[in-house]
């Protein structure tokens, strides 16, 4: 689905390179997650996927189409949900579904279907018709999460997603990417949330001061660590090896 | 002054003017080219301001051929503090109520009374930039006229330096009084940005009306002329008595050092200091009961019912909803509704209220456009092509999404959605602005009806290619780091540079039908006017297509 080959990012004329020659890929119907401390890359890796941020070097392709060379047909695939859910708050919950949906052109129907099931998943369907400003941090995540899921993307891309949901939208996000992927989909999500990646994620990279230092399964990240009982210490060992 | 206050002035002129951000990309030397761009923006409006100034000249030759020279710095001070009170009271209104670094201060330690005279300060600042180019030309003409000495400088810098304090002052005791009883729930926002237009064209009504009477007066008084010849301050004690401090001001400055000019600079001067210190007063009352509920958001919780939802979720055309959610972000957000919808309103609403003021004085005028009706014909198409730039809506429009860029960018929006939904979105003002117009002029001549199809098809026509020289300008330089909507909207530099270059195809259009009209009549020059509009429409929607392409991929 994604595959990323020498991607490259640095700030300052090259003095600081947030990403530093990286690459990986996400396969279909898996979920893969993206952990790192902060400032280690991880954002700039989305952005760049999403086309927020244009990469210095290295390529994205999403099944086989490069992200930067064919923008359309790319961001039609995708569907991204950023950390800091900054919409636009002086619409109503509704017309921002309606902004998004028409954008992918998603028809009446189907948008209708998804987004009933969606708001309702994320308890937000009474709030539809308020203004966003209103929303609090999480219903407004929880509206973005609506907006991305409605299009019904192949790549799902979330950047913290966890941040500001309640336990129990939490866990309803965690079964909609399960879902997504046993319908042949993929997620790629960055958390700081140990626990939610070793629990769901298939495969797991760990990036650190813009370099990916692990990748694999959890099987194969104990292979690589001396600590081998919990993800926490696998990441705290590696990264604070570096 | 006290630590905090000084603070929140620094903090609060950086974020205005984006000090930091311009040190920042100096020192990287990161954004040079559209700061060059900026400046030859500002040039270009040189021009037609000389020309002004020339203008000006021969006003000020006028009144000393009758020896009333005062009256001359009377009207330059009169103008700059009324343009500081207009442009003032939509300014302090964003500023005090609806910036986005107020849910940030209120929490803090800090009084409303230091808010708001933060606040003022750097308003004050940005009114220099309004005062000045208008006030300069009358006191240097005036000063070089009459051969002035030192004192009058001295005097002319204590007067520029307080003048835009107490019409300043006025503009927020009004509008903060406004606001604490405008407080009301529901559509708030929309009923304010209503009542304030209707409240700035009242006010402006009746200063016109004031002003009027007083002349009027003085006019048909018997001993007129003898008077005028005596008193070489008549017109400005008779006529400034309205505008009672831009008498002080002009007095001082036409007295100088003697202790009349000390005594009327300190009345100017003083009543700005005394007034801010009552408005400062005030501001502790009662800028939080105006404020706190600007700051909720109401919400109808539960009322929003999934089947109620439901219904309304439907598919649409990308670019209608591309306008839709433009307009609804402008009608939704007062700053933005205010200068555009203000922008293309309050001209048509003066030229109404002026017609319908003035009476028997402009019955000549109408007998001249009523004999040249060709030349009111192309006149107004040109009037509502300019709401294209007046509007601000496409100099602005990538710079508004701000934070919400990401949106757009992440998005599989193509670019024809992009440039056809945003123009749009302008153009429905330019047909409200139309029509506004149309029925101003109806006051002055009663228009056939092919004539105001032609206007407002022309007019709403030529407004395209303005509004897309406008985005053009934006998506090269997008400013979306803003934090008051009010930045993105009327400290735009996008907005100047747009209506620089606006305004020479406005000017080369209008010169072209001027040359014309005398040997081809109307009908050719429309002609003319539809060949330009379509080339230029197109030319500017291929430049378009392609630089949104490339710079929502390059953006940062």
């Amino acid at each position: 689905m994604l595959k990323i080959e020498g991607l490259v990012k640095s700030y300052n004329k090259g003095e600081i390179r947030a990403v530093d020659n990286i690459g990986l890929e996400v396969r279909d119907g898996e979920i893969f997650g993206f952990l790192g401390p902060n400032g280690a890359g991880k954002t700039t890796t989305i952005k760049m996927i999403v086309g927020l941020l244009r990469p210095d070097e290295g390529e994205i392709l999403l099944d086989g189409i490069n992200v930067w060379e064919d923008p359309m047909k790319a961001k039609s695939m995708i569907s991204y949900v950023p950390d800091n859910p900054e919409i636009y708050d002086r619409l109503r919950g509704i017309e921002y579904l309606n902004f998004i949906g028409d954008m992918y052109g998603i028809p009446t129907e189907e948008r209708n279907e998804k987004a009933m099931q969606l708001t309702k998943t994320f308890n937000i369907e009474d709030s539809l018709g308020d203004i966003i400003s209103s929303y609090s941090h999480g219903m407004k995540q929880k509206l973005v999460l609506t907006a991305a899921l409605m299009s019904n993307p192949d790549l799902f891309i979330l950047d913290e997603p966890m941040v500001g949901l309640d336990p129990k939208s939490a866990f309803n996000l965690k079964e909609i990417m399960r879902t997504m992927c046993n319908e042949g989909k993929s997620v790629f999500f960055s958390t700081h949330v140990m626990e939610v990646a070793e629990k769901l994620c298939d495969r797991i990279a760990i990036i650190n001061k813009g370099k990916i230092i692990a990748m694999g399964t959890m099987e194969e990240l104990r292979k690589t660590a001396q600590e081998k009982e919990s993800l926490e210490n696998i990441f705290l060992e590696l990264t604070e090896n570096e | 002054m006290n630590n905090k206050l000084l603070s929140l002035i620094r903090t609060d002129l950086n974020i205005t003017f984006g000090l930091s951000s311009i040190a920042y990309n100096l020192k990287n030397k990161k954004k040079l080219l559209p700061m060059a761009m900026i400046g030859l923006a500002i040039i270009s409006l040189l021009p037609s301001y000389l020309l002004m100034i020339r203008a000006l000249g021969s006003f000020y030759d006028a009144f000393r051929q009758i020896g009333q020279q005062s009256y001359f710095l009377h009207v330059g001070i009169m103008s700059a503090q009324m343009i500081v009170f207009v442009l003032g009271m939509m300014y302090v209104m964003s500023k005090y109520y609806f910036s986005n670094d107020l849910p940030q201060l209120v929490p803090l330690p800090i009084k409303p009374s230091q808010i708001v005279g933060s606040k003022f300060v750097s308003l004050m600042v940005s009114e220099y930039l309004t005062s000045l180019p208008i006030i300069l030309p009358f006191i240097v003409i005036y000063g070089r006229g009459g051969n002035e000495g030192l004192p009058y400088w001295i005097m002319s810098l204590i007067t520029v330096v307080t003048l835009p304090i107490l019409p300043l002052v006025l503009a927020s005791v009004l509008i903060m009084v406004f606001m604490k009883y405008t407080n009301i729930k529901g559509k708030k926002d929309l009923i304010r940005v209503i009542s304030a237009v209707f409240f700035i064209i009242f006010i402006i009504f009746v200063q016109i009306k004031i002003n009027q009477l007083t002349s009027q007066n003085l006019m048909e008084s018997e001993s007129f002329m003898f008077n005028l010849a005596r008193d070489a301050n008549l017109l400005l004690n008779q006529i400034g008595i309205a505008f009672p401090t831009a008498m002080w001001g002009a007095l001082a400055l036409s007295n100088g050092f003697s202790p009349s000019g000390i005594l009327y600079i300190l009345l100017f001067a003083g009543t700005g200091v005394v007034g801010y210190v009552l408005m400062i007063l005030l501001a502790e009352r009662i800028f939080f009961d105006g404020l706190i509920g600007n700051i909720e958001v109401s919400a109808r919780k539960g009322r929003g019912r999934t089947g109620d939802s439901a219904g309304r979720i439907r598919a649409g055309n990308p670019i209608i909803t591309m306008a839709k959610k433009e307009l609804l972000m402008i009608f939704k957000t007062p700053v933005y509704l205010m200068n555009s919808v203000g922008g293309v309103i309050i001209l048509p609403v003066l030229l109404a209220i002026s017609m319908l003021t003035g009476g028997e004085a402009y019955e000549p005028m109408k007998d001249m456009i009523m004999e040249n009706r060709e030349v009111l014909v192309l006149g107004s198409i040109g009037i509502i092509a300019s709401f294209g730039i007046l509007n601000s809506l496409g100099a602005t429009t990538f710079s508004r999404e701000g934070t919400n860029m990401w949106i757009q960018r992440t998005l599989p929006i193509r670019p024809k959605v992009q440039i056809v939904g945003r123009t749009l979105s302008s153009i429905s003002l330019q047909v409200l602005g139309g029509l506004l117009l149309v029925g101003g002029i109806y006051f002055i001549v009663p228009l056939r009806i092919h004539e105001v199809i032609i206007i407002l098809l022309f007019g709403v026509c030529a407004s395209i290619p303005l509004t897309m020289i406008g985005m053009a300008v934006d998506i090269l330089r997008p400013m979306t780091g803003w934090t008051n909507p009010q930045q993105a909207m009327k400290q735009n530099l996008n907005v100047i540079i747009s209506m620089a270059i606006g305004t020479l195809f406005i000017f080369g259009a209008g010169f072209l039908g001027y040359i014309l009209l005398p040997n081809y009549g109307i009908w050719s020059i429309l002609g003319v006017y539809a060949v330009i509009i379509v080339t230029a429409t197109g030319l500017l929607y291929k430049l378009l297509e392609n630089m949104i392409s490339s710079k929502f991929i390059n953006m940062e």
